[in-house]
């Protein structure tokens, strides 16, 4: 696809301001009732869906072109996904996500960059990480777990540690959890320790299409060579890549999130709590293991029109609108833990606020990360919760900065460590 | 055209560094308005570009910009949302600097004893809704849906909706005003003008409603209304809803002292006479013919299918030809939507004795399918905060309204048949949505308790086929030739058709109107709060023979 593939959706948008807002009927409040972090934090219009399409149709017509403030409005969003939500509330033929993503696409193709993710391109092509790490230091956080090397020998089932969980030392304890719970239910398992490359997800998203395909050409082999069936991942941006992503690439294995598998094993009875866990938390829906999680489905076709004007597809095309991410897995393992109260936020699974991780922003506008993490913690805060508990180390990652830097009163927690607790 | 170093500077020095810019593609993201097509030049999708947008925090700042245009001789054009070409600068070849109104976005008071809330230009409707449902108030949310801005319709164009019949039209709820006049002044209306708070728009203290926003409103032409105050009703509904469903097919359950219904009925008259029984009976909480704007033919396939989250428009068709859906299709051609709110139980028992007595009169009924549990408790969603509004633009992202003559319901339905007959010749092309004829939509009343209705024919075609759009805009004027060849007026497409012409073609139309010295007084009005003309032509006026140009 190129942008050009895009141009009719951005005739076709009709500027409503659906995509600044959660979905109407789910506006609880008039002060979490916001969905785009991206045009409130930047304000002006094309800062939403709706203005950069009406930005990169200004680019195509020729009646603009690149400046500083055009890369800015490109590069400056999270791609949580929230404007397509609230988009297709309403509309069956706009995707607002995957054009904004294209629009990215064609600026790094046309030398429009930015030199922050130019660094962590660099670092991922030579390192094989988005945190400009050595790679040779990746598999360290499994140091004294006895797990399989799938370099080494054949598993059915990957677990897949990903950049953050590998590198960064609040998070590494998450993955041996992961790893002990796949070990307490006798799951056949390895990693790819010092040879795990990253999902690729986050280059794609900055507008690197070719970094990205050659990370998942790598594991798509890597997995193939060790006989992997199944691939397990405690992080959501990974999930996301792997379930959404590869099967564009040509991979077709089946993708599980850590929160699916324990929520299977609980209901299994293959794990059993025996502690209680008495703290009030509320959960975040990450964006890319809730809305952006939908499951692939495969479509090759073009638009048609039935009667005279009424745009559809040939063959039916798939409608990802956030319906069916994942959702209920990661309440129904929190629900399980004794003592434990879950409390929702105001915006939640499909029309949730972004962590403020996302979509290059982390390295890119520091400041803007930040400030969306920091709106989220209020809004936890609002409901009394003593935590926020995520399924994703980005968001927590962020969480936790924001906590620490805006010496806020709020624990962050994945899920897997709260499981921990109650074992 | 661009703004002068000099200009840039010294409105940068109100706003501040963050909040200006005159960057081609950010400036072009706010010509950007839909029906721009039909108007622009080559069906161009971009109104004039404004020369820089500025997105001011405070009333101060905005004053302070205004009086700044005012010395450089550059037009101000302030919105909201921004959702309509109105939004937009009207004309090339004018300097305007856009004002984006979003950071203006507080709900400063809800006067619960005095039913009143206090607002900012950036508030939208839903956002109102969910604060005063809490405290057991509401707010008329008008037929463009929960996105718009409370106190534009308010104050600055159309005002009715849904529930307009039991909240009253915005322009009717109007109180309290702060304005910022094309001068520069501000100004405070009604009783805050004489310092005694925001109830009541009329006095004690300067009343200039009619000045203001008369019946449609300067639509962003003349100054910046920063506050206003908004007259709020009673809310016998819950809290909160609790939403059910998945996206798109939200639902809540209906509360035991409300119901949800759609009434059809064997005839126009018949439709009509119920209008005014229900009218006679201070019936309805809402009140809105609305589901008919996805086509007679095609109206209820449509909402069957979006009320299935697995189905998409690529059902659409399979859906029609069901027998059960062909059967409901003709039960629902003469037909509409009404909730009633009972204060009790006993209340709602009666209210719906007196609907049932109505029906036996007029031989209209309850249309089954739409009083099953999922499809009565959308509509009870959907009509109460209108969050899926945008549905007219769903089957191919351009829609337009036409006809809309408003008026009692019985001469309303005497244009209706002329509506539906022209649509559906004109939708024989191929190049407009073939939903059938009678897409017509809208208000029980565009009156507080009745009295006033309309009917507006929604015509959809496709903003990227320049073929569909050029049939849109025959179908625009078409519209307008068969009205008035009837004797009627020319319609809702007016003002829209309006945005496309000279200067020239514009005063020539207002100097034809039944009233052109309305025009005349308005340009008196213009040379008082505007005498430099920085506000743009949708305050309407007619030039002096002797100068063309006002101040």
């Amino acid at each position: 696809m190129a942008l050009e593939d895009y141009r009719a959706d951005m005739l076709r948008c009709t500027r409503c301001s659906y995509c600044k807002w959660v979905p109407f009927d789910q506006m609880k409040s008039g002060k979490f009732a916001k969905g785009c972090p991206s045009v409130e934090y930047n304000r002006f219009q094309p800062y939403s869906a709706g203005g950069r399409l009406a930005a990169a149709l200004s680019l195509l017509e020729g009646r603009s072109s690149y400046t500083e403030r055009f890369v800015d409005i490109a590069y400056n969003c999270l791609l949580c996904g929230s404007c397509d939500v609230s988009c297709k509330v309403c509309r069956y033929n706009i995707e607002p996500l995957r054009a904004m993503q294209e629009l990215r696409f064609k600026l790094v193709e046309d030398g429009q960059l930015l030199h922050q993710h130019k660094a962590v391109i660099d670092g991922l092509r030579k390192e094989h990480n988005m945190l400009m790490k050595p790679g040779a230091g990746r598999g360290k956080w499994a140091e004294g777990l006895k797990v399989k090397e799938l370099t080494k020998e054949k598993a059915e089932v990957a677990f897949h540690a990903g950049c953050r969980m590998s590198y960064d030392g609040r998070l590494q304890g998450i993955a041996r959890i992961a790893v002990s719970l796949l070990q307490k239910a006798g799951v056949d398992f390895g990693i790819m320790g010092e040879n795990e490359f990253c999902c690729g997800g986050r280059a794609f998203h900055m507008g690197y299409r070719t970094e990205f395909t050659k990370c998942a050409e790598y594991n798509i082999g890597a997995w193939t060579k060790a006989g992997v069936k199944t691939v397990v991942t405690s992080c959501s941006d990974g999930y996301h890549t792997f379930k959404r992503l590869y099967p564009e690439v040509g991979s077709n294995f089946e993708i599980l999130h850590m929160v699916e598998f324990v929520d299977r094993l609980i209901k299994k009875g293959a794990i059993k709590f025996t502690r209680t866990v008495p703290m009030r938390v509320t959960y975040h829906d990450p964006c890319h293991l809730g809305r952006q999680g939908e499951p692939y489905a495969p479509w090759n076709g073009k638009e048609k029109k039935i009667r005279g004007q009424i745009v559809v597809y040939e063959p039916r095309k798939p409608r990802y609108n956030g319906a069916w991410g994942v959702y209920q897995p990661p309440r129904e393992v929190l629900k399980a833990i004794p003592g434990l109260e879950l409390i929702e936020m105001e915006r939640i699974k499909e029309y949730a606020w972004c962590c403020g991780s996302g979509g290059g922003v982390k390295d890119a506008y520091p400041g803007f990360s930040a400030w969306t993490a920091r709106e989220r913690i209020e809004e936890a805060k609002s409901t009394g919760a003593e935590a926020i508990v995520s399924a994703c180390p980005w968001c927590e990652s962020n969480f936790s900065d924001a906590v620490k830097g805006n010496a806020m009163e709020m624990k962050v927690y994945d899920v897997m460590e709260l499981v921990q607790q109650a074992l | 055209m661009a703004l002068s170093k000099e200009t840039y500077r010294a409105l940068e020095d109100i706003v501040g560094t963050e909040n200006i810019s005159d960057d081609p593609a950010l400036c072009d993201s706010y010509a950007f308005q839909w029906l721009a097509e039909t108007v622009r030049p080559n069906r161009s999708h971009f109104m004039p570009r404004p020369v820089a947008a500025l997105v001011p925090g405070s009333v101060e700042e905005i004053q302070a910009i205004v009086k700044t245009c005012n010395r450089y001789r550059i037009k101000v054009k302030p919105y909201s949302t921004g959702w309509y070409f109105y939004g937009a600068p009207q004309k090339d070849g004018d300097d305007t600097v856009q004002l984006d109104l979003r950071r203006l976005n507080r709900i400063l008071e809800i006067d619960e004893g005095n039913m009143y809330a206090v607002i900012e230009p950036y508030v939208v409707a839903t956002q109102l809704q969910a604060e005063l449902i809490k405290v057991g108030l509401n707010c008329n949310i008008i037929g463009a849906g929960a996105s718009t801005s409370v106190l534009a319709s308010a104050t600055s164009y159309s005002g009715g909706g849904p529930g307009t019949i039991w909240m009253g039209h915005n322009s009717e709820s109007l109180l309290a005003l702060e304005w910022v006049t094309p001068r520069g002044d501000i100004l405070r209306t009604g009783s805050l003008g004489s310092g005694a708070g925001w109830f009541c728009g009329e006095g004690p203290g300067p009343s200039l409603r009619g000045i203001c926003r008369g019946a449609r409103g300067a639509r962003g032409g003349m100054g910046v209304y920063t506050k206003c105050a908004i007259k709020l009703t009673h809310w016998p509904g819950p809290a909160q809803f609790d939403i059910e469903g998945t996206v798109p097919a939200y639902r809540t359950p209906i509360p035991d002292n409300f119901r949800v219904y759609s009434l059809a009925f064997p005839s126009l008259a018949a439709f009509a006479k119920a209008y005014y029984r229900i009218y006679d009976n201070d019936l309805g909480y809402i009140f809105h013919s609305q589901f008919n704007m996805l086509g007679g033919d095609l109206g209820p396939a449509f909402w069957i299918m979006y009320n299935d989250p697995t189905k998409t428009l690529n059902d659409i068709e399979e859906i029609a030809q069901k027998p059960e859906v062909k059967k409901l299709t003709e039960e629902m051609r003469r037909a509409f939507q009404i909730i009633l709110a009972g204060r009790s139980l006993r209340d709602i028992e009666f209210q719906d004795k007196v609907l049932d007595q109505i029906l036996a009169e007029t031989g209209g009924w309850k249309v089954g399918r739409m009083t099953e549990p999922d499809l009565a408790e959308f509509t009870y969603l959907y009509l109460s905060r209108l969050g899926h509004k945008h549905l007219n633009m769903v089957y191919a992202g351009g829609y337009s309204g036409t006809w809309n003559q408003p008026g009692t319901p019985d001469y309303t339905i005497q244009y209706r048949p002329l509506a539906e007959a022209q649509l559906r010749a004109e939708q024989q092309s191929g190049l407009l949505v073939q939903a059938g004829g009678d897409s017509m939509m809208g208000p029980g009343s565009t009156l507080g308790g009745g009295g006033n209705a309309s009917f507006e024919q929604f015509v959809s075609y496709d903003p990227a086929d320049k073929e569909s759009v050029n049939a849109m805009k025959q179908c625009m004027r078409n519209s307008m030739k068969v009205a008035t060849e009837h004797g009627f007026p020319a319609g809702h497409v007016v003002p829209y058709v309006q945005i496309g012409m000279t200067d020239e073609q514009l005063h020539q139309q207002f100097a034809k109107a039944n009233q052109p010295l309305v025009y005349h007084l308005q340009r008196k009005i213009k040379e008082l709060l505007d005498p430099n003309d920085i506000g743009d032509r949708m305050y309407s006026w007619l030039p002096d023979s002797k100068d063309s140009q006002p101040g």
